[in-house]
């Protein structure tokens, strides 16, 4: 079903917003509000936000260590406000300020992160499992990045999972580098796309720079994975505009990023896109969008202040975390 | 009250928890069948949805256990040989160890991770580990170690019941050891420790096969010398205070455990009963683990690992006496 002009202005709005809080985290470094390290995703909005939007609330999604995440979550309905004041250390954030850096928010299925690549593909194997069991139709939704799927933990899930079709849609975040390695000089194939090949899974690679064909793909597999036939992957091809993390070298191994592909990618930057399909297809208009760009901008700055307003978690809680009662 | 063998006590607890609350299940490779008998015959009465056979990869396993877990699911994941836990090492120490205090105690991981632990089958360096300090040092896993047919049981009830991850190791020397186990429902709760043989010259505390071997060893030696003899049962939590209170009032201390010498479980319980009953000692303490060695297989086993006349040796250094026939 081809999406509403409604929802395509969501799309846009989704990747604004995206854009703006990352913005804020990576200035935070700068300012010294942003307590840990962060891992820009600027240049990746349309993964995020094609592939997390109109999921139900009770999908599971494992969001993406590129912007930490906050392109998944906004779409998927977490609150941004509390991101922020995760990152920058306060009681009030997702995980009470003791994680520094994860997300989490069990009511709209984001149910965890984890700081150790790889750990994505057992874990939601098992929200697979659960999702299964329940019965209700409900999909997982896994992004991974190209790094991810140099570990085995990505055969080991990815095989249960279609030995038992569980319900999850895998969907890498191809953005051609893990840390300062290259993708081709760490994986043995092309496309990751052909890892669905030894699972019996079908598999789509995509644009993603274009946010509806990262959501229509996402979909795709989705739709499948509600109906009981198994896992998919997608594929979307994409690149990181900034340094791996802030203050690393912007490198491939130990030299330079090609200037001409950082270049040539910027030139592909998804909001800017999607910006000009909205128009020429005059879906919004000029002042709309540019409304919606004010509104992500003040809703990044309102965030900031609450996160700078609040207070540091107190340590006499730290016994309290450690077991359920 | 009825004897029957340790193997068959867990199977009921499994049973009975499986029947009492539809969010238990069991998963693992070969599960159905049963490797050591202990999840042998849950399948037909329970069925493979909730008791699922998975590919040989312990790293399925753990993440199938961590995310049902996270799901809402209260799973019991068996790993086979302790050994192999430390394939998963990731899923169980890093991600559900930590996973509740990261997310600042909004998910929880109510899940058992099961496995066989211990020597005497000459299975060589391998399969033979007994790595009780590994989990007893990294904060949020809860371990029980089992030395009777009743305690395992009521253990095993009481960590499918807990809200948090569980591991549970089965000694493969006693699957087969017999005990009473009453009729009627149970539960043994987690830090409490069982006084197996009172006495009054020394305290041994040992775990899973090593309790055993003292009291054959108290026995033997009942009349030169009084051994009291103490079963933590968990070692997470631990139930410092019995054995402080049993130190008091002995003088002496022996701790005996299979897992290995250094940085093990002697060193830690000793260094606690040193920082809290220092002035009650009459005699340094004595460890009696397996050595700085991999474990062996063969014949030659036996020599690293700790044997009843080790259990005798340290008895006779704590109290100065001589006690061999």
């Amino acid at each position: 079903m081809p999406l509403s002009n409604e929802q395509l202005k969501t799309l846009y709005a989704n990747m604004v917003r995206a854009r703006r809080f990352d913005e804020k985290i990576v200035q935070g470094i700068a300012d010294g509000k942003t307590v840990s390290f962060f891992h820009s995703g600027l240049g990746e909005e349309a993964v995020g936000v094609g592939g997390c939007a109109f999921l139900r609330p009770d999908d599971f999604v494992w969001y993406h260590h590129r912007g930490h995440g906050i392109g998944h979550i906004i779409a998927k309905g977490g609150s941004p406000r509390e991101f922020v004041a995760e990152h920058f250390g306060k009681a009030t954030g997702a995980c009470n300020g003791v994680a520094g850096f994860h997300f989490v928010d069990p009511e709209h299925g984001m149910l965890g992160f984890s700081g150790t690549i790889g750990s994505a593909f057992p874990v939601t194997l098992g929200w697979g499992v659960a999702a299964k069991m329940n019965n209700r139709g409900q999909a997982v939704v896994c992004f991974f990045g190209d790094g991810a799927s140099n570990r085995g933990t990505l055969h080991e899930a990815m095989n249960m999972a279609s030995v038992m079709k569980l319900p999850i849609a895998w969907v890498c975040e191809n953005n051609l580098y893990a840390q300062f390695m290259p993708l081709r000089d760490a994986f043995a194939s092309e496309d990751i796309a052909n890892l669905a090949i030894p699972y019996g899974m079908p598999s789509q690679t995509v644009d993603g720079q274009d946010v509806v064909a990262v959501h229509e793909a996402v979909q795709w597999a989705v739709e499948r994975a509600r109906a009981g036939e198994g896992p998919s992957l997608v594929e979307c091809k994409t690149y990181r505009f900034r340094a791996h993390s802030e203050g690393a070298p912007d490198v491939a191994h130990f030299e330079l990023r090609p200037p001409e592909e950082v270049e040539e990618w910027k030139r592909r930057d998804p909001i800017l896109l999607f910006r000009e399909r909205l128009l020429g297809e005059e879906v919004a208009t000029a002042s709309e969008l540019d409304g919606i760009d004010a509104e992500a901008a003040a809703e990044a700055d309102e965030a900031e202040r609450f996160a700078m307003e609040s207070p540091p978690p107190d340590a006499s809680i730290l016994s309290e975390l450690l077991y359920a009662r | 009250m009825r004897d029957i063998p340790y193997r068959i006590a867990m199977q009921e607890a499994l049973a009975e928890e499986m029947a009492r609350d539809e969010k238990v299940f069991v998963v693992g490779e070969d599960v159905q069948a049963g490797t050591f008998g202990v999840t042998s015959t849950l399948v037909q009465r329970f069925g493979p949805a909730r008791v699922i056979d998975t590919p040989l990869s312990e790293t399925a396993v753990a993440g199938t256990a961590l995310g049902a877990a996270m799901a809402g699911y209260r799973p019991v994941a068996d790993f086979m040989f302790a050994d192999f836990i430390y394939i998963a090492g990731n899923e169980v120490l890093v991600n559900a160890a930590k996973w509740r205090f990261a997310h600042g105690g909004k998910v929880s991981l109510p899940l058992v991770f099961l496995a066989a632990m211990g020597g005497g089958a000459r299975n060589g360096p391998e399969h033979s580990m007994s790595p009780e300090s590994l989990i007893m040092h990294t904060p949020g896993l809860k371990l029980a170690v089992p030395s009777t047919p009743y305690d395992a049981k009521g253990l095993l009830k009481s960590a499918i019941r807990d809200n948090n991850p569980v591991v549970f190791f089965y000694h493969k020397r006693l699957l087969g050891l017999r005990g009473d186990v009453p009729e009627e429902e149970y539960t043994v709760p987690f830090g409490v420790a069982d006084v197996k043989r009172e006495g009054t010259d020394v305290t041994v505390v040992a775990t899973a096969l090593q309790v055993q071997h003292a009291l054959r060893v108290a026995d033997e030696v009942k009349d030169r010398v009084s051994v009291e003899v103490i079963d933590p049962r968990t070692l997470e939590p631990l139930d410092i205070d019995s054995i402080v209170r049993s130190v008091e009032k002995t003088g002496r201390l022996v701790v005996a455990d299979e897992d290995t010498e250094r940085c093990g479980v002697g060193a830690e319980i000793i260094t606690q009963v040193i920082e809290r009953a220092f002035d009650s000692l009459d005699a340094p303490p004595k460890r009696v683990c397996a050595a700085n060695l991999p474990i062996p297989g063969g014949f030659i086993e036996a020599s690293v690992l700790p044997q009843p006349a080790s259990i005798l040796a340290a008895i006779e250094a704590v109290t100065g006496r001589t006690l061999k026939a």
